[in-house]
C-alpha cells in the first residue's frame, strides 16, 4: 500500500462516502466517480478503494448487497447506513475545520512575508 | 458483521471479494472496449489501473480484523503436521509434559479441596472457631466455662454454638446399632444452615439441663431405618436405653465438623452459669456479625478474659485465655504446610520437564534452521516466526496437558482410594488423616478451579519451554543455513550454552527434590523405629459404646468387662484379652493430680494422662512393669484405691523420692463428678507408652482399675468414647475377629461392635501422614532424577553427534579414543557437578521449610546431604558415560564422511 500514501488517512474514506451518498453504487462506479470528481488531480489507484470501502463497511458506515447491474451481472452495491450518514456529517465537519485551520495557517505565513 | 461472524463466513467473504474484483476488471475492460480499445489491450489497462489483485485482497482481509485468528488456525494446522511428522519427538515431549502436569493437577486437586474450596455453609467466611489458649497454645476443645463466658461477655458473635460427636446405641426391635450422634446447642443448625425437612430443630430452652430428651434425625437414618415416614415426629425412640422424642428431621446435610457424619442430633444441655463445673468438652463455633473482623473479635475476647479474671481471681492463669480463628484455618490445621511443600515439589518436577522439552526443541530446531531461514527469506517477520514456533509448543503442551489432566485426576483418585491398604479392607473414613477430603478422598473432585489451574499451567508450560528455543532459532542468520549443504556445522556456541544452562538447572532442581525426599525417608524410617512402648503384634482391637444407665452405674461395666474377657479368653487361638477406656495413640484423657500430703502451691501438682483399664491390660499390650505390681482382680470397687503411673510421671513428679510411698487425688477441681474418686495408692510404675503420636515424647500417664471408677465419672465418659477391647492372639489376629465380636455381643446383650482393627494398624495410622509425605516426595524426587538423567544424557548424545566430524578429525590427527572419551565425559560431568554444587546450598536453605515435618533427623542431616549428591553423581556418570563411550568408538574415516 505505498500508492496513495500521500493522502492523509481518512481522506479517501471521505471521498468514498461522499460518492456513495448520492446513490447505490458498486466499487467500479466509485472508482470512476472518484476519478471524475477529483479531476485527475488526486491519483488514487483504483485498487486501494476496496480495502477502504471494506474498512468503512466493517465500521458499520456502509452496508452492501449483491444486485444485478443493467448489464445483468451480479455486483456488490454499497449503500449508506444510518450510522454512516451521521459519520459522514461529523467527518465532513472535521475536515472542514481542518482545512480552514490549514488555510488560516497558510494565510498567516503569507501575511508574515508581506 | 462482528469479527466472529466474519471468521465463520470467511470462505464466503473470500468468494465475494474475488467476485467484486473480477466485476471491476470486466466492467473496466468492457468500458474501454466500447470506447474502441483492443480487447487484449483493454484487459491489460484495466488490470494496470486496478493494481495487483492479490495485494488488494490481502489489504481487504486485513480490514476484517480476524487476521490473527486466521493465522492462528494456520499455525495450529501447521503445528499438527510438524508434530505428526516427528512422532518420536512428539511422544517424548508429550510424555514429559503429561507427567509434569499430571503431578501438578493431582496435588492441586487436593490443595483445592482442602485449602481453596469454600466451606459448604451460608456466609462460611464469617464462621469462626473459638478456642482456649494455654500459654499461647490453642486448644480446640473447651469446657462449659469458656462457652458460657463467650456467650455472656461478647457482642461480636452470633449463634455461638457448641458441638461434639458422641456415639449412641439405637434400639429398635431386636436390632441394635451404634450411631454417631451429634451433641449440639440450638444455634448450631442456624450457624451451619441445616436443611429442616420436617418438624423443628432445638429451641434455646432445650439447651438447658432437664429440658427433656429430644432428638433430630439425620436424613440417612430417617430413610433407612424409619422408611422416610414423616409420622415419626413426636414419636419416641430409644437411644442408649433412654427414650428420646423425635422433634425434627433434617434433609441431606453436608457438614464437615464431625469425624463421622452424624445420624442423630441431640441437644448439648448445660447450665448457663459462668462457673459451671460440668466436665464435658465441646468445640465452639460462631458467626462473626457483619463487618466484624477477626482482630476486633480477638480484642473483645481479651476483654472478656480480663473481666473473668477480675471476677473470679485465681482460676484462669494470666498467660491463658481465649482466641478466635477462621473456621477453615481451624479445620485445615497443620496439613497446610505439607500440602504446600508437595505443591512446590511438583512445580519443580514440571520445571524440570519444561527444561527437558526445551532441550528437545532446541536440539530439533537445529534441523529446522533451513526451514525457518526459507520462511524468513520469503518475508516472514521474526515476530511471525516466533509466534508460529510458540503456537507449536503450546499445542504440544495442550496435548500433554490434556493427558496430564486425565492422568492426574485418575492418579490421585486411585491413590486416595488405595492408600494405605489395610488387612481388614480400606480403613474407615479418611485413612491419610487429611481434613476435608471425605471418605477415601471422595471430596477430591475435578471442578472448575482444577480445570482453570490445569489450563493455565499448561499454556504457561508451553510458553515457558517454547520461548527460549523460539528466540534462539528465529535469531538465526538468514544466509548461513541456506548455504550449508547439510546440518553438519552443528549447534552454534550460543545454543550449546543454552542447552548446558538448562541441564544445569535440571540437576539443581533434582538435587533439591531428592534432598527433600531423603529427609522425609529418614523421618519415615525413624518413625518406624520408634518403640511405641507396647507390643502391637498379634493384637486385635475393637470398640463398643457403653453409653446408658445399664453400664454407667454400679458394677455393670465391671461385670461386662469381666464376662467378655472370660468369654473371649475361652476362644481357641486367643492368648489374653483386656479392655480400657481408650487406645494408645488415639485418644487420652488428661486430668490433674494432687499428691496427698505434699505442700500445694497452685491448685494441683500436675496434669497426666488418665486411662482406666481392666486387670490384664499391661500383660496384653506387653507394657513392661518396672516396679511394684500391676492390677489384679482384687482391685475391686470396695478395695483401697490403686493407681499405676508411668516412668515419665515418676521421674517428673518424684525426682528425689519413691512414688510407691505416695497417694494421689485425681481430678479434684475438675468438677463434682470427680469428687467421689478415692484417694489412690501408687502401686506400680510401668514403662512409657507413646500416647498422642509416634513423633511426640510420652507424657506423664496414670492408670486406674476399671472397677474403681466412680459412677459419676463413668456417666461422663462412656457417652464420649466407646470402650476399647484388645485381644492378643496366637497367629493372625484378623482371623478371630468375627468370633470375638460375636462373644462381645453375647456378653453385652447385643451391643454393636465397631472399628475392628489390628493394633499394628492403629500404630501405622499414627505414621500415615509422614509416610504419605515420604512416598509422594520420593516419587516426585525419582521423577525429577529420571528427567534430569535423560536431560544430561540427551545433551551429551546430541553434542557427540553434532561434533562427529570434529571428533573424526581429532582421531585422524592422532588423538587416542581414550582422550576423546575423557573429553566428552568430563564435559558432561562438569555440568552435573555445577548443578549439584548450586543445588546443595539451595536445598540447605529450603530444607528449613520442611523442618517441622521431620522427625528423628535434622533439616541439615549430613547423611542425606552427602548421599543425595553422591547418588545423583552416580546417575550422571551413567548418563554421561554412554555418549562418551560412543564418542570413543567413532571410526575416523566414517566420521569424516558423515553427512
Amino acid at each position: 500500500m505505498t500508492v496513495g500514501a500521500d493522502l492523509p488517512l481518512g481522506t479517501r474514506d471521505l471521498f468514498i462516502l461522499k460518492v456513495i451518498v448520492f446513490a447505490l453504487v458498486h466499487g467500479y462506479a466509485i472508482a470512476q466517480r472518484l476519478q471524475q470528481v477529483s479531476r485527475d488531480v488526486v491519483q488514487v489507484p483504483q485498487g486501494s478503494l476496496y480495502p477502504a470501502s471494506h474498512r468503512i463497511e466493517n465500521r458499520g458506515f456502509l452496508a452492501a448487497d449483491w444486485k444485478q447491474t443493467e448489464t445483468a451481472r451480479e455486483a456488490k452495491f454499497y449503500r449508506f447506513t444510518r450510522k454512516g450518514r451521521r459519520g459522514l456529517e461529523t467527518e465532513a465537519a472535521r475536515w472542514q475545520r481542518l482545512s480552514e485551520a490549514v488555510g488560516l495557517i497558510l494565510g498567516m505565513a503569507q501575511g508574515g512575508i508581506r | 458483521m462482528t469479527w466472529w461472524q466474519r471468521l465463520w463466513w470467511r470462505r464466503q467473504l473470500e468468494e465475494h471479494l474475488d467476485k467484486e474484483l473480477r466485476f471491476h476488471l470486466d466492467q473496466h475492460a468492457n468500458d474501454l472496449i466500447s470506447r474502441g480499445h483492443d480487447p487484449k489491450d483493454a484487459r491489460l489497462q484495466a488490470r494496470l489501473a486496478l493494481g495487483g489483485p492479490d495485494q488488494i485482497k490481502e489489504s481487504c482481509r486485513d480490514t476484517h480484523g480476524i487476521r490473527w485468528l486466521e493465522d492462528l488456525l494456520k499455525d495450529v494446522r501447521y503445528s499438527y503436521r510438524v508434530l505428526v511428522q516427528s512422532p518420536s519427538f512428539t511422544v517424548t515431549a508429550v510424555a514429559a509434559i503429561a507427567l509434569g502436569i499430571g503431578a501438578n493437577t493431582a496435588i492441586f486437586s487436593v490443595v483445592n479441596t482442602v485449602l481453596l474450596k469454600p466451606l459448604p455453609y451460608p456466609d462460611a467466611d464469617r464462621i469462626v472457631q473459638l478456642e482456649d489458649t494455654y500459654s499461647g497454645v490453642g486448644s480446640q476443645t473447651v469446657g462449659p466455662k469458656s462457652l458460657n463466658l463467650w456467650r455472656q461477655q461478647t457482642t461480636v458473635f452470633q449463634d455461638i454454638s457448641a458441638h461434639w460427636l458422641d456415639h449412641m446405641n439405637l434400639t429398635s426391635g431386636s436390632n441394635k446399632e451404634l450411631l454417631p450422634a451429634a451433641v449440639v446447642t440450638s444455634g448450631f443448625f442456624r450457624l451451619y444452615g441445616a436443611p429442616v425437612l420436617h418438624g423443628r430443630t432445638f429451641t434455646s430452652d432445650e439447651d438447658r439441663p432437664g429440658a427433656g430428651h429430644v432428638v433430630v434425625l439425620g436424613y440417612d437414618i430417617w430413610t433407612q431405618r424409619f422408611a422416610a415416614d414423616p409420622g415419626i415426629i413426636d414419636k419416641t425412640i430409644s437411644l442408649s436405653d433412654v427414650p428420646y422424642v423425635v422433634v425434627g428431621i433434617l434433609g441431606p446435610f453436608d457438614v464437615e465438623q464431625f469425624d463421622q457424619p452424624p445420624d442423630v442430633w441431640v441437644p448439648f444441655q448445660i447450665k448457663p452459669d459462668i462457673n459451671e463445673k460440668d466436665s464435658r468438652l465441646c468445640f465452639v463455633t460462631a458467626r462473626l456479625k457483619p463487618g466484624v473482623t477477626i482482630e476486633t473479635a480477638k480484642a473483645e475476647l481479651q476483654l472478656a478474659d480480663e473481666a473473668y479474671r477480675r471476677a473470679f481471681p485465681g482460676i484462669m492463669r494470666p498467660k491463658d485465655g481465649s482466641t478466635v480463628l477462621p473456621l477453615r484455618d481451624a479445620m485445615v490445621g497443620d496439613i497446610r504446610l505439607p500440602l504446600l511443600v508437595l505443591a512446590g515439589a511438583v512445580a519443580f518436577v514440571l520445571l524440570i520437564a519444561c527444561a527437558n522439552v526445551a532441550n528437545l526443541l532446541l536440539v530439533r530446531a537445529t534441523g529446522r534452521r533451513r526451514e525457518i531461514a526459507i520462511r524468513a527469506a520469503m518475508g516472514a517477520g521474526r515476530g511471525r516466526i516466533i509466534r508460529q514456533l510458540l503456537t507449536e509448543s503450546v499445542a504440544l503442551s495442550l496435548v500433554g496437558g490434556a493427558l496430564g489432566l486425565a492422568l492426574g485426576t485418575a492418579g490421585i483418585r486411585a491413590f486416595l482410594t488405595l492408600y494405605p491398604r489395610t488387612p481388614l479392607g480400606p480403613s474407615p473414613v479418611n485413612p491419610i488423616n487429611i481434613p476435608r477430603i471425605g471418605e477415601a478422598g471422595a471430596a477430591v473432585t475435578l471442578d472448575w478451579r482444577v480445570l482453570v489451574f490445569t489450563v493455565l499451567v499448561t499454556v504457561l508450560t508451553g510458553v515457558l519451554f517454547g520461548v527460549l528455543p523460539a528466540l534462539q532459532v528465529s535469531r538465526a542468520d538468514l544466509n548461513a543455513p541456506l548455504k550449508e549443504s547439510g546440518g553438519r556445522s552443528g549447534a552454534g556456541f550460543g545454543q550449546t550454552k543454552t542447552l548446558s544452562l538448562l541441564v544445569i538447572s535440571e540437576i539443581t532442581l533434582a538435587v533439591i527434590l531428592l534432598i527433600g525426599g531423603g529427609l522425609l525417608i529418614r523421618t519415615s524410617i525413624a518413625l518406624r523405629a520408634v518403640n511405641p512402648g507396647f507390643d502391637s503384634h498379634s493384637v486385635l482391637t475393637m470398640q463398643m459404646s457403653l453409653a446408658g444407665a445399664r453400664f454407667g452405674q454400679g458394677s455393670g461395666a465391671d461385670q461386662l468387662v469381666r464376662d467378655s474377657i472370660r468369654r473371649i479368653e475361652a476362644l481357641p487361638g486367643v492368648e489374653s484379652a483386656a479392655s480400657s477406656c481408650c487406645l494408645p495413640l488415639e485418644s487420652v484423657w488428661q486430668l490433674p493430680y494432687i499428691v496427698a500430703g505434699r505442700p500445694l502451691n497452685g491448685r494441683f501438682h500436675g496434669f497426666a494422662g488418665w486411662t482406666f483399664v481392666s486387670p490384664g491390660y499391661f500383660e496384653v499390650l506387653r507394657i513392661p512393669l518396672l516396679r511394684g505390681r500391676t492390677f489384679t482382680d482384687q482391685d475391686k470397687a470396695a478395695a483401697p484405691g490403686a493407681i499405676i503411673i508411668n516412668e515419665t510421671m515418676a521421674r517428673v513428679g518424684w525426682p528425689n523420692s519413691d512414688p510407691l510411698n505416695d497417694r494421689l487425688l485425681i481430678g479434684r477441681t475438675m468438677g463434682p463428678e470427680y469428687e467421689k474418686d478415692p484417694v489412690r495408692q501408687i502401686v506400680g510404675i510401668v514403662g512409657d507408652v507413646r500416647d498422642l503420636s509416634l513423633n511426640l515424647k510420652p507424657r506423664p500417664a496414670m492408670y486406674v482399675p476399671i472397677a474403681q471408677v466412680p459412677d459419676t465419672v463413668k456417666a461422663l465418659e462412656f457417652p464420649l468414647l466407646p470402650m476399647a477391647w484388645m485381644i492378643r492372639t496366637h497367629g493372625k489376629p484378623q482371623l478371630l475377629s468375627s468370633a470375638i465380636s460375636n462373644e462381645l455381643r453375647l456378653a453385652s446383650g447385643g451391643l454393636p461392635v465397631a472399628r475392628m482393627r489390628s493394633m499394628e494398624e492403629v500404630v501405622a495410622q499414627s505414621a500415615t501422614r509422614a509416610q504419605l509425605n515420604m512416598v509422594l516426595m520420593t516419587v516426585f524426587g525419582c521423577e525429577a532424577l529420571l528427567l534430569a538423567a535423560i536431560g544430561i544424557y540427551g545433551l551429551m548424545a546430541y553434542s557427540v553427534q553434532q561434533r562427529m566430524q570434529e571428533i573424526g578429525i581429532r582421531l585422524a590427527l592422532g588423538a587416542q579414543p581414550e582422550d576423546v572419551k575423557r573429553m566428552v565425559f568430563f564435559k558432561g560431568m562438569r555440568l552435573a557437578l555445577i548443578g549439584i554444587a548450586i543445588g546443595i546450598p539451595v536445598a540447605f536453605g529450603l530444607a528449613r521449610v520442611i523442618a517441622s515435618l521431620l522427625f528423628g533427623v535434622t533439616a541439615r542431616d549430613p547423611l542425606v546431604f552427602a548421599t543425595v549428591p553422591a547418588f545423583l553423581s552416580a546417575t550422571a556418570v551413567v548418563a554421561v558415560w554412554l555418549p562418551a563411550r560412543r564418542a570413543g568408538r567413532i571410526d575416523p574415516i566414517e566420521a569424516l564422511r558423515y553427512q
